[in-house]
């Protein structure tokens, strides 16, 4: 009998927004488990990329303001709204009422949401409570 | 004294509030919804409520004001409003043993902690929906499903409550004020001749309600207005589907009596409600809009299996059994997990109108639909019993898409993988 464990559960918000890879199988190491043997179907997108299927939300990007962080226009971007945004991460932020592709930059004094492209201005504000966070971006779908 | 305690979780004007979670331009803007099939008004905002427009109103008639007051106008998006109502209930499931899906946006929890964990947990489940969906939601703890209801009505009323109302914090002399100050007509179910002949005995509030003496009020009443009373004394005794019924809605719910553990077992149930609920919906003459369509395991192991529940809206009304049994289908057999042991299925409609004769329409609508299909289940189980014809679940065509109505249709953003939410990089 497999046991099923709900990676979602051990994972936490931080390790998945740093883009750490956890293996559910875990490294191989002397005899694999028999786990490992039993057919449970083929590799589940859902199940990788979707930490938490209530908070998670795919959204289609319009605009090259994000170019510099390999996400291009028509790209479509994983969000989960649950992951405390942080410094560092791509957030979707609701600028004039718009949701807008940021990076956020959390400074000692203010807060910044840049492009990443040197052509678009970045929005700074003196704090996170001015800004309305929608989500944090976890992954981009970008077509090659 | 049990310290079983129920707690009713609402969203805030779910069908408008579904319609800002992508579009947030519309945060503290007048929204309504509309019907698909005749434009009336079937959800509001708090600054629509405001304004003073009313559910059911045709949009048309809404024009200068929608003008003066920017009012913005959507078609009812149930695919929208449907996946947004997973997530609550899912995340709802989350916090309790035992979860009770009563509509699209409406569940009961079980709670069994002390009224400041009850509280505490409500809170928490408050701000992890907020989080998670970006729905404002309200909960109301008490002793029964009606209490927790009346609660809600609280946290909804009094923002110094922030979302959440647990009548455990308020003192007898308090609560005595409350449902002094709130008509009988408050309560689900309490309208028309009911509201008048319980006028006319002097009952005019729902504390009047709650110290009538329940056997006077089953003698002159009914069995279900008796359980009301008890019901506002604390006591639980007023089952889900009896409540529902009690609001006036069209469904066909039922627990089974042997649990269902198969998808294909499932599609059988969904057909046997389909034709029964359909079956209610013909004899008012009426045709429906929309449905949701739940099922439901009694233990919850596994959260994300506990009460798949789905939302369906149809290019046209339709009272068609088949159109009906196919939605079902279609929309909650993927979400059903074989080997679960599901101990109830229920069917609710939405959007019901008069059906209306549509000659012109016909040569657009599937053969099934000409009611006749309808008609004559009905004229068979009504000869024959319920159970002497069914439909065949078999050779089902997926209903003819045609659409309508669309310019005022938001994306269906979380279903539709050509109408994803756009997010600008600009
Ligand atoms: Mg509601």
């Amino acid at each position: 009998m497999a046991v099923v464990v709900d990676i979602a559960k051990v994972l936490s918000p931080f390790d998945d927004a740093a883009g750490i890879l956890v293996s559910p199988v875990g490294v191989a190491a002397g005899f694999p488990s028999p786990a490992q043997d039993y057919f449970d179907g083929r590799i589940d997108l859902n199940a990788h990329l979707i930490r938490d299927i209530t908070s998670t939300f795919i959204v289609r990007v319009a605009g090259d303001s994000m170019r510099d962080a390999g996400i291009s226009d028509g790209d479509e971007v994983i969000v989960d709204r649950s992951i405390e945004p942080r410094d560092g991460v791509v957030v979707v932020a609701v600028v004039d009422g718009e949701l807008t592709l940021k990076r956020l930059s959390v400074l000692r004094d203010r807060v910044v949401l840049r492009a990443e492209n040197p052509r678009y201005p970045d929005i700074v504000v003196a704090s996170l409570s001015e800004l309305t966070i929608w989500g944090v971006v976890t992954r981009c779908l970008h077509r090659v | 004294m049990s310290d079983q305690r129920t707690a009713l979780l609402d969203v805030n004007n779910f069908f408008a509030s579904c319609e800002r979670v992508f579009d947030p331009k519309l945060e503290g803007r007048p929204v309504v919804v509309l019907s698909n099939n005749d434009g009336c008004v079937v959800a509001r905002s708090a600054e629509a409520k405001a304004l003073g427009v009313t559910m059911g109103a045709p949009w048309f008639s809404l024009a200068p004001m929608a003008e003066k007051f920017g009012i913005v106008a959507r078609s009812s998006n149930y695919e929208l409003y449907g996946d947004l109502s997973s997530r609550v209930m899912e995340i709802a499931g989350r916090f309790t043993s035992h979860l009770e899906v009563y509509s699209i946006d409406e569940a009961f929890l079980h709670l069994s902690g002390t009224p400041a964990q009850n509280s505490a947990l409500a809170a928490e489940l408050r701000a992890t929906i907020r989080r998670h969906t970006g729905l404002p939601v309200c909960v109301g703890i008490a002793q029964s499903k009606t209490l927790a209801k009346l609660a809600n009505h609280g946290a909804k009323k009094s923002p110094y409550m922030n979302g959440v109302c647990n009548l455990d914090d308020f003192t007898p002399e308090r609560v005595n004020a409350v449902m002094e100050s709130m008509p009988v007509t408050e309560l689900w179910g309490v309208a028309g001749r009911t509201r008048k002949r319980l006028t006319n005995l002097g009952v005019l509030t729902i504390r009047d309600l709650r110290d009538s003496d329940p056997e006077f009020i089953r003698k002159r009443f009914s069995v279900v207005l008796q359980r009301t009373v008890h019901e506002l004394r604390g006591i639980d005794c007023i089952s889900i589907d009896s409540m529902r019924e009690i609001k006036g809605q069209i469904i066909y719910s039922r627990s089974f009596s042997t649990p269902v553990t198969t998808r294909a077992e499932m599609e059988q149930v969904l057909a046997v409600y389909a034709a029964r609920v359909s079956k209610r919906l013909r004899k008012q003459g009426y045709v429906a809009g929309a449905l949701t369509c739940y099922a439901a395991t009694s233990r919850f192991a596994n959260a994300e299996n506990h009460a798949p529940f789905v939302a369906v809206r149809f290019d046209d009304s339709t009272d068609d059994p088949i159109q009906i049994a196919a939605a079902c289908s279609q929309a909650l057999l993927g979400r059903v997990v074989d080997g679960n042991k599901y101990v109830r299925a229920g069917i609710m409609l939405h959007e019901i109108s008069r059906a209306k004769p549509s000659e012109f329409l016909e040569i657009f609508t599937p053969v099934s639909e000409l009611r006749q299909v309808g008609r004559a289940l009905d004229t068979v189980t009504d000869r024959f019993g319920a159970s002497s014809i069914g439909l065949g679940v078999a050779g089902l065509k997926s209903a003819r898409r045609w659409e309508m109505k669309r310019e005022l249709l938001s994306p269906r953003a979380t279903t539709h993988w050509d109408e994803l939410a756009t997010v600008f990089a600009r």
